[in-house]
């Protein structure tokens, strides 16, 4: 086995004396057990012995000997041990241990995380690679979604009782046709996000090579107009496409080509070849069933959005459960994305009058309970957050009021087992009454302050929206006061 | 660097206080009386501050006592032996016997700050610790901790 690797952060209120004190007790164990290890102090003197972004990717585990709250974001995906100073100067030996054998990984942002895996498809998993294509697909979707977001404000044409009598845009104003540029803008994203998903999807299993195919045969299998079909496959054939492209470059490149051809091998054969195969399967095998069976899961969600009066609900509390369990990590963002596609793929084939309002609506509902959830249970019950902890509750109050669920992040790192089913408990209440209340999220922040900021359509104006999101929010602030530990 | 704030009249052996609050009342006194403070009521009031956000008693019987406090003229360490065991709520639980006291000027400028670093973690040595608790005499801890950051 190699040598172990290990990093650490030490850092007291004074930092004159523990931060110091700590570094060197840890230092001094680790090396004494052969690990390799390297410290920074965060002391009064500034940082020192800085560890670079390459050191922490090749640790094997983080040590953070703290008392004061430090840049966290650093760290995430990576094992975390976080302790108090004084631990590290008591017991290093057994801290180092406990830290190798315990330390869980700190809030994985699906991001991060996904790019970290990234190369390694030796041992990559399903999972691994679609998150590393959603990793690379993130901010795609945010532009392009915010900019739909502010374009969709000024396609509601009302009538004089305020009510939206006609979607579209009144492109005789020149500020109508701006936004109806915009809107296409938008669109443009969401069209290529599917394609660039694949893409990263079939790089993260077979490398540059296969980035060609699983574009292209994307692309291919997302356009109605090309298959001859009524809509495109979505991100079903994405998945399909880029894991097919995927391992056939990766058997592509088990062939033993001659010496001679080598070179072009990986930049020219591969590509052709698995490009013109894909393309084919795509249009001739797989385009038109998945294009059709999208086509299906959306008609059969929509007949049971309007048939059955309690299929809302189930999956208003469904989305809101998958927000509030990883906190902007892979299921997370699942949920996003499916809420933003159902909603724009549905306005697409039905008009606005048809759209299906329900999982985007339950998204932006649950997304700020987690952090705002925290926020109310250190109010609520101030024995059971420590100094610290209430610093952090209120950042967290600050992203979330603003709609985002990261800033629950710190508090789940540190204690997963309690927080995380009072997040998930939290925001399913949230996002299931966001939809069985028949709310209609149109664009806007994910958080009570939406109601203001944002276009929501409800049966109480402001009320009906506040009260979802705030029920979440009991819901998570008393779960957490209830099993939170006391400070010691 | 340390050289500059540590000085044979900065180390003292006291026998007779019992507390950990008459130790830092002492250690503040001590710490006007050699010029190092203005007023030791300040001082004092800051050393207390610090060990209420986290005490100093390490572990082997040391404490590190600091605070950084405009009451102080002159950054400096000053080594104070207590012969009576003190309870200091250190990590170990052990009695402290031998203070490590830091006085730390406001707005005090990098150097001072990295020479009170070293000195923190010179701590974590056992051999070092050990020979500070065997030293009797004044003058005997005035050369070891001269010898050991001297280089």
């Amino acid at each position: 086995m190699s040598q172990k690797k290990i990093v650490g952060v030490t850092a007291c209120s004074a930092g004159i004396a523990h931060t110091y004190m700590a570094a060197e007790s840890l230092e001094k164990a680790g090396k004494e057990k052969g690990y390799q290890i390297k410290v920074e102090t965060q002391g009064s003197i500034g940082i020192e012995n800085g560890l670079t972004d390459q050191e922490i990717e090749e640790a094997d585990v983080v040590i953070l000997a703290i008392e004061i709250n430090i840049d966290m974001s650093r760290f995430i995906g990576k094992r975390v041990m976080r302790v108090r100073a004084s631990e590290a100067i008591k017991n290093p030996d057994a801290l180092i241990e406990s830290a190798l054998n315990e330390a869980k990984s700190y809030g994985e942002k699906g991001t991060k995380a996904g790019i970290a895996k990234m190369g390694k498809t030796d041992e990559g998993g399903f999972f691994q690679h679609i998150m590393a294509g959603i990793s690379y697909m993130i901010p795609m979707v945010i532009a392009s979604g915010l900019i739909l977001a502010i374009a969709n404000v000024y396609a509601f044409q009302r009538d004089e009782a305020g009510r939206i009598v006609e979607w579209g845009f009144d492109i005789s104003t020149a500020m109508g046709q701006l936004m109806a540029n915009l809107f296409s803008v938008g669109q443009v994203g969401f069209l290529l996000m599917i394609p660039l998903f694949a893409g990263f999807v079939a790089n993260s299993i077979a490398g540059k090579p296969a980035i060609a195919a699983a574009m292209i045969g994307t692309y291919i299998a997302n356009d109605a107009e090309m298959l001859g079909a009524e809509a495109g496959g979505g991100f079903l054939a994405a998945i399909l496409v880029a894991f097919t492209a995927g391992y056939l470059v990766k058997l592509l490149k088990k062939i033993p080509y001659p010496k001679l051809i080598q070179p072009i091998v990986p930049i020219m054969l591969i590509p052709l070849i698995s490009t013109l195969l894909i393309a084919l399967f795509v249009l001739y095998v797989v385009g038109n069933p998945m294009a059709s069976m999208m086509n299906f899961l959306y008609d059969g969600l929509t007949t049971l959005n309007e048939n059955y009066a309690a299929a809302p609900v189930i999956i208003g509390v469904i989305i809101g459960a998958m927000v509030g369990f990883d906190l902007g990590g892979p299921i997370n963002k699942t949920a996003l994305v499916f809420g933003t596609a159902v909603f724009t793929d549905t306005v697409a084939k039905y008009g606005i009058e048809g759209a299906n309002f329900v999982p985007q609506t339950a998204t932006q509902a649950a997304i700020s309970v987690a952090p705002l959830g925290i926020w109310l249970a250190s109010l609520l019950f101030k024995k059971k957050f420590s100094q610290t902890e209430k610093v952090s509750a209120n950042s967290a109050f600050g992203m979330g009021i603003v709609g985002v669920t990261e800033g629950a992040i710190p508090f789940a790192a540190q204690d997963p087992i309690r927080m995380i089913p009072a997040f998930v408990a939290g925001s399913a209440v949230a996002g299931g009454l966001a939809a069985g209340l028949g709310i209609k999220f149109y664009g806007g922040i994910g958080s009570p302050l939406g109601a203001f900021i944002g276009y929501i359509e409800q049966p109480i104006p402001f009320v009906t929206w506040i009260f979802s999101v705030m029920m979440g929010v009991l819901v998570t602030a008393i779960i957490i006061g209830l099993t939170k530990r006391k400070v010691e | 660097m340390i050289n500059e704030m540590f000085d044979a009249n900065h180390v003292v052996f006291n026998s007779d206080i019992e507390t950990k609050d008459d130790a830092l009342r002492f250690i503040a006194s001590f710490a006007e009386h050699i010029g190092i403070v203005k007023s030791s009521k300040s001082y004092y009031k800051g050393l207390k501050k610090r060990e209420k956000e986290v005490t100093t008693g390490f572990k082997d019987g040391i404490a590190i006592p600091h605070c950084k406090h405009k009451t102080v003229l002159k950054p400096a360490l000053m080594l104070v032996k207590f012969t009576q065991p003190i309870e200091w709520e250190s990590m170990d639980k052990k009695a402290v016997h031998i203070t490590f006291a830091l006085a730390i000027p406001e707005g005090e400028n990098q150097e001072h700050l990295k020479a009170l670093s070293t000195i923190s973690r010179a701590l974590i040595d056992e051999t070092f610790i050990d020979s500070l608790l065997s030293v009797t005499s004044e003058a005997g801890m005035y050369k070891l901790i001269r010898r050991k950051f001297s280089n």
